[in-house]
């Protein structure tokens, strides 16, 4: 039966950043946590899975101390035992250092047969996390995967591409990363939220995972983060319909598109 | 406890919620505390201000925790008409004697706060959660329904808000009536905070509360401004029976109250970071439902109406807090389920809820003087400006003046109709 | 295995291919180091070298599975400065999987690139748009880059050198089926005007409305995710934003979408966006140029004969 392991990402929700208007800096100050979007659907998937066919799922995330907030939440998705690691190395970690964190970790805790993640992280959309950890575990990987079927310890994939969809297979430990149509998430319902406080969660501690403190350093540094800003004209007819319609038909003709 | 029941299931992290389930919990009572926004709060609009002695009754020292805005030092009622404004000020640092009076709060972050010291004391709080119906076995309710799962407890606790669907599930009372509920529209706007401080002649940490009258169209309701730690809550409160009948959209007039020369000035250079609607119970006491409670059932906060509104203050928070600490002290007092509604009630007596319900029970009737949303802060503005002009010309003899204002604007017949009205409810 | 300091490119997309070439050789001046190509064929490696590759090294892999070349071109690349690789998603699985092996940074989605002080400076986005990072790496840097981000060079005075290299490929993945997308003829990515559909839209039979507009407007009809990935009224390659396409075109006519920063991404760049929604308050006003604050339902016919006019 199939051991899954689900790594997931606790970011901020974007909707609540704003873009300050004087400086262009961001705002996060109205943000709160959630488990990045596309996590959602890999954790979906394994936990879907597992109550069809047997096995368990674990999930993994490494983050800033607020990591721990997501527990309740991935533990109420189906998910049997949450592990995570809280570092403020995560505030600047790029995708280099997460490789090297998330692969010592598991060489703690694994081995696992299918490691499930996102197609990218909702905040920095790196999408390199899977191939790396791969390249690091020595594990052969699929990605932007959205059918997933199982058998022991094979896997059979649909891939989703810009130009074809791809049929592969592979015999796990492999990586694999999910599409976010490959499911809807959950809505967590009350009996799972009240057992997600029963379930076993562990913390991992950095120090434990015999990194060097060079690993820590980011090879990609962020040098400056901007809010992005549009300039646009903002004319906007709200008279009734057949006025509103001529004026921008004009507009129109007098920017020469019609 | 067994896995699936609880002493208490409160439905709703608002205010009434919270206090109900802290109270609960600090007493040792397993209590479930469910709410459907994502955390606690996460959806809640209100206007914000804190009447602080109802932390206190729950437990002293409690508001200090809490996060609090700014302390209201300044209580100012603003008379618009369509050019200016006549503003009084009541200035009073020292307004609440131990405990001071009344904060501005932001409601996402007070909800949130709350609901997180009733998980502390040991409430299981689950948010996400829909709650759509309630469990009724042999004429008593033993529990909640959402989705699919089932929860069962001794008694549960309606803390769902003005439009309360349970209270309506269990038979308690009929869909909210356009005519019982107001509407609020409410805006933050972010500015720095010293800036803030300077408009509103306060000191750090200490704030101004705002009503306006005569920014409505003459549709009953009015206006209301707070200052918060680096934001200003602005909103405006009105009739919608009244508004439905207007031909201008509300979110023009509340455009215009924004726009107005004597707003503008507090809030120009601010960034809009919120926007968002809800009703508010509007009949104040002969609003409450007879019955606010079942065999295994009561409700608390907005959901039993509890409101005042004189006008001057808009009270819903504070009457949510005591009626959920009522609802509490009740469950714990209750010999059995059956026995809850009628401590309720006597708590609600006993902390003196009802008592200030009745003070003001007639306050309603005043907003039906239309009057009082356009002539009378027209009148009040023509007389300043008569007062205070100075232009070389002849002046008219000061009574004479003060009068053809009072008739450009009213009637006589009406003035004094109106004043005995007014006299009449208070 | 060859041991070379230097630029490299790569994209099995042969277009891309020869755009990565425009910033190779912006490299190449700041740096004063060769490029070299990397292609999976001779016919793609010929075009490459004439467009001012200094070398091209043809990849003959049994396998063909871009995705598997990870270890041989991490190999290839020895002690690169700069790797460029095109943003495709097998190219992005690649690139991850070489910068992992040469322990580097990876900029994906890289905008623009320069060298500041010995460093590859790249921009790129952050939070699905809402903001743009500045990244540095040290060298080795690997960065992806989209397609259309560069334009193709002009052929060059004189011709590279090709030579092949036999590759091996990650053999634990079976390939079993390929199905290419049914393009259905159109390629939104190169429509000159768009009439991109929303929510607001009611049902799949409404959608005519958005298409004799486009008719119009001798356009093409684009859609936000939801019409595509949930309602499935329109094929995938026609939804616009991050996880979809990007799209550039001088008219962007959104209409009863919302304009979230995750679908405006693939549109921002358009000339001139016009909008029509019935919520004054939704954000694609404040990215719109023109706008009507109305019923699509009552503006789009009356539109639509206004244009022939
Ligand atoms: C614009 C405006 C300005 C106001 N200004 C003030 C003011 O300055 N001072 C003041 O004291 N009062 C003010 N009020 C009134 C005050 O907001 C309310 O009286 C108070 O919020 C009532 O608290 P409550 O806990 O009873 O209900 P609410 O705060 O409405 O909380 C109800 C909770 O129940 C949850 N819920 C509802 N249904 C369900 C369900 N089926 N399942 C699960 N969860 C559910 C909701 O998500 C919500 O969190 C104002 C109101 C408005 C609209
Ligand atoms: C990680 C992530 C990635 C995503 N990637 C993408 C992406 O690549 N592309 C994408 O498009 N989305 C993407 N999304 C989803 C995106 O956030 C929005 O949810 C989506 O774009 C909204 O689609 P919409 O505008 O069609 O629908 P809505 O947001 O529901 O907007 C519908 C609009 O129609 C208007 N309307 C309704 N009726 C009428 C009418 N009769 N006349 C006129 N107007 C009307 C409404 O006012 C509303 O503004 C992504 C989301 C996430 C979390
Ligand atoms: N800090 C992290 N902790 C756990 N998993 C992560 C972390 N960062 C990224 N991932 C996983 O890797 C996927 C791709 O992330 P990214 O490479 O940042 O786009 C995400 O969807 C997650 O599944």
């Amino acid at each position: 039966m199939p051991k899954f392991l689900v790594l997931y990402k606790w970011t901020l929700d974007e909707q609540d950043i704003k873009v300050k208007s004087d400086d262009l800096s961001l705002d996060a100050s109205r943000a709160k946590g959630k488990i990045s979007d596309f996590d959602r659907n890999a954790i979906e998937e394994a936990a879907a899975i597992v109550e069809k066919q047997g096995g368990s799922v674990e999930a993994l995330s490494y983050g800033t101390p607020t990591v721990k907030q997501s527990l309740k939440d991935v533990l109420s998705r189906g998910v049997d035992k949450a592990y995570w690691i809280g570092d403020a190395s995560a505030e600047t970690a790029d995708a280099a250092v997460t490789a090297k964190v998330l692969a010592a970790a598991i060489r703690k805790i694994g081995p696992y047969d299918f490691i499930l993640t996102g197609e990218g992280s909702s905040d920095q959309f790196n999408q390199q996390t899977a191939p790396r950890l791969a390249a690091l575990l020595g594990l052969p990987c699929l990605s932007f995967v959205h059918k997933l079927e199982v058998d022991g310890a094979k896997a059979s994939v649909a891939r989703k591409l810009a130009d074809c969809t791809e049929l592969a297979t592979v015999t796990g430990p492999a990586v694999i990363s999910v599409l976010s149509d490959i499911n809807k998430p959950r809505i967590p319902g009350l009996k799972q939220v009240l057992g997600a406080a029963k379930k076993p969660s562990e913390e991992i501690a950095l120090g434990s995972l015999g990194l060097a403190a060079e690993d820590l350093q980011p090879k990609a540094s962020r040098r400056s983060v901007k809010g992005f800003v549009m300039t646009r004209k903002n004319v906007i007819y709200k008279d009734a319909p057949a006025d509103a319609v001529a004026k921008l038909v004009s507009s129109l003709a007098g920017e020469g598109l019609i | 406890m067994s896995d699936d029941t609880f002493d208490a299931i409160v439905v709703g992290a608002g205010p009434a919620g919270s206090a109900c389930a802290y109270t609960l919990a600090k007493e040792g009572r397993s209590v479930l505390l469910l709410d459907r926004g994502n955390s606690a709060g996460a959806k809640n609009v209100s206007g914000g201000r804190l009447y602080t002695y109802a932390l206190e009754l729950v437990e002293p020292g409690l508001y200090e925790r809490a996060p609090l805005q700014r302390k209201i030092v300044r209580e100012q009622i603003m008379l618009m008409n369509d050019r200016g404004a006549t503003t009084v000020d009541y200035f009073d640092p020292g307004f609440g004697e131990a405990v001071p009076q009344s904060y501005s709060v932001i409601r996402a972050a007070l909800d949130e706060w709350f609901a997180g010291e009733a998980e502390a004391q040991g409430a299981m709080v689950a948010p996400g959660v829909v709650v759509d119906g309630l469990i009724e076995e042999n004429g008593r309710i033993v529990g909640i329904r959402t989705g699919e799962d089932e929860m069962r407890a001794d008694v549960v606790v309606a803390a769902d808000g003005v439009n309360s669907l349970l209270g309506q599930k269990a038979g308690l009372f009929p869909d909210v009536k356009a005519s019982a509920v107001g509407v609020g529209v409410k805006e933050t706007i972010e500015l720095p905070d010293e800036l803030i401080s300077a408009r509103f002649g306060v000191k750090e940490g200490e704030g101004a509360a705002r009503v306006a009258i005569g920014c409505t169209e003459g549709i009953s309701g009015g206006g209301f401004l707070y200052t918060n730690k680096g934001s200003i809550s602005l909103g405006i409160v009105f009739n919608p029976e009244q508004a439905g009948r207007q031909t201008r959209h509300i979110q023009d007039i509340f455009q215009d109250y924004k726009m107005h020369p004597a707003i503008h000035a507090l809030i120009e250079g601010g960034t809009s970071v919120e926007y968002g609607a809800h009703l508010v119970p509007e009949k104040g006491y002969h609003g409450i439902p007879k019955q606010l409670s079942r065999d295994g059932f009561v409700v608390v906060g907005d959901a039993a109406q509890f409101g005042i509104n004189t006008g001057l203050i808009i009270r819903g928070m504070d009457l949510a807090i005591v009626s959920g600490l009522a609802a509490a002290k009740a469950i714990i007092a209750a010999k059995q389920p059956a026995d809850v509604g009628t401590l309720y009630r006597q708590q609600l007596e006993e902390l003196l809820l009802i008592a200030n319900q009745q003070a003001y029970q007639n306050f309603h009737g005043i907003f039906e003087i239309s009057r009082i949303f356009r002539e009378y802060p027209a009148l009040a503005n023509d007389a300043m400006q008569f007062l205070f002009r100075v232009d070389g010309k002849k002046p008219k003899p000061m009574l004479k003046g003060l009068l053809d204002i009072v008739k450009r604007n009213v009637s006589f017949g009406k003035l004094l109709g109106d004043g005995w009205k007014i006299y009449r409810h208070i | 295995m060859t041991n070379m300091t230097g630029i490299f490119i790569f994209s099995e997309d042969r277009a891309l291919a020869k755009q990565l070439l425009t910033p190779a050789l912006e490299l190449k001046q700041a740096l004063g180091q060769p490029v070299t190509a990397l292609a999976l064929d001779g016919e793609a490696a010929a075009e490459l070298a004439g467009h001012g590759a200094d070398k091209v090294l043809v990849l003959q892999s049994a396998s063909g599975w871009v995705e598997g070349l990870g270890d041989a071109v991490a190999g290839l690349v020895g002690e690169a400065s700069v790797i460029l690789i095109g943003g495709t998603q097998r190219g992005k699985h690649l690139a991850a999987h070489v910068a992992a092996r040469l322990d580097a940074g990876l900029t994906t989605d890289a905008k623009s690139l320069k060298i500041e002080a010995g460093k590859l400076v790249a921009s790129r986005i952050l939070y699905a748009g809402l903001a743009v990072c500045e990244e540095e790496q040290s060298f080795p840097a690997v960065a992806t880059v989209p397609a259309r981000t560069f334009p193709a060079p002009a052929a060059a005075a004189a011709a590279g050198t090709v030579e092949s290299v036999p590759t091996a490929a990650d053999g634990r993945i079976a390939v079993t089926g390929v199905t290419p997308v049914d393009k259905s003829g159109v390629d939104i990515s190169s429509a000159n005007k768009l009439v991109s559909v929303g929510r607001g839209f009611r049902s799949k039979d409404d959608l005519h409305l958005a298409v004799e507009l486009a008719g119009k407007l001798k356009g093409e009809v684009s859609c936000t995710r939801g019409i595509a990935e949930d309602e499935h009224w329109l094929p995938i390659e026609r939804y616009i934003g991050i996880s979809g396409q990007i799209v550039k075109p001088d008219l962007y006519l959104a209409v009863g979408l919302s304009g979230q920063v995750q679908h405006m991404v693939g549109a921002r760049e358009s000339k001139i966006i016009v909008a029509i929604n019935s919520d004054e308050r939704a954000p694609i006003f404040e990215a719109a140029d023109y706008g009507i604050v109305g019923d699509l339902y009552a503006v789009l016919p009356l539109l639509t004969a206004a244009i022939n006019a």
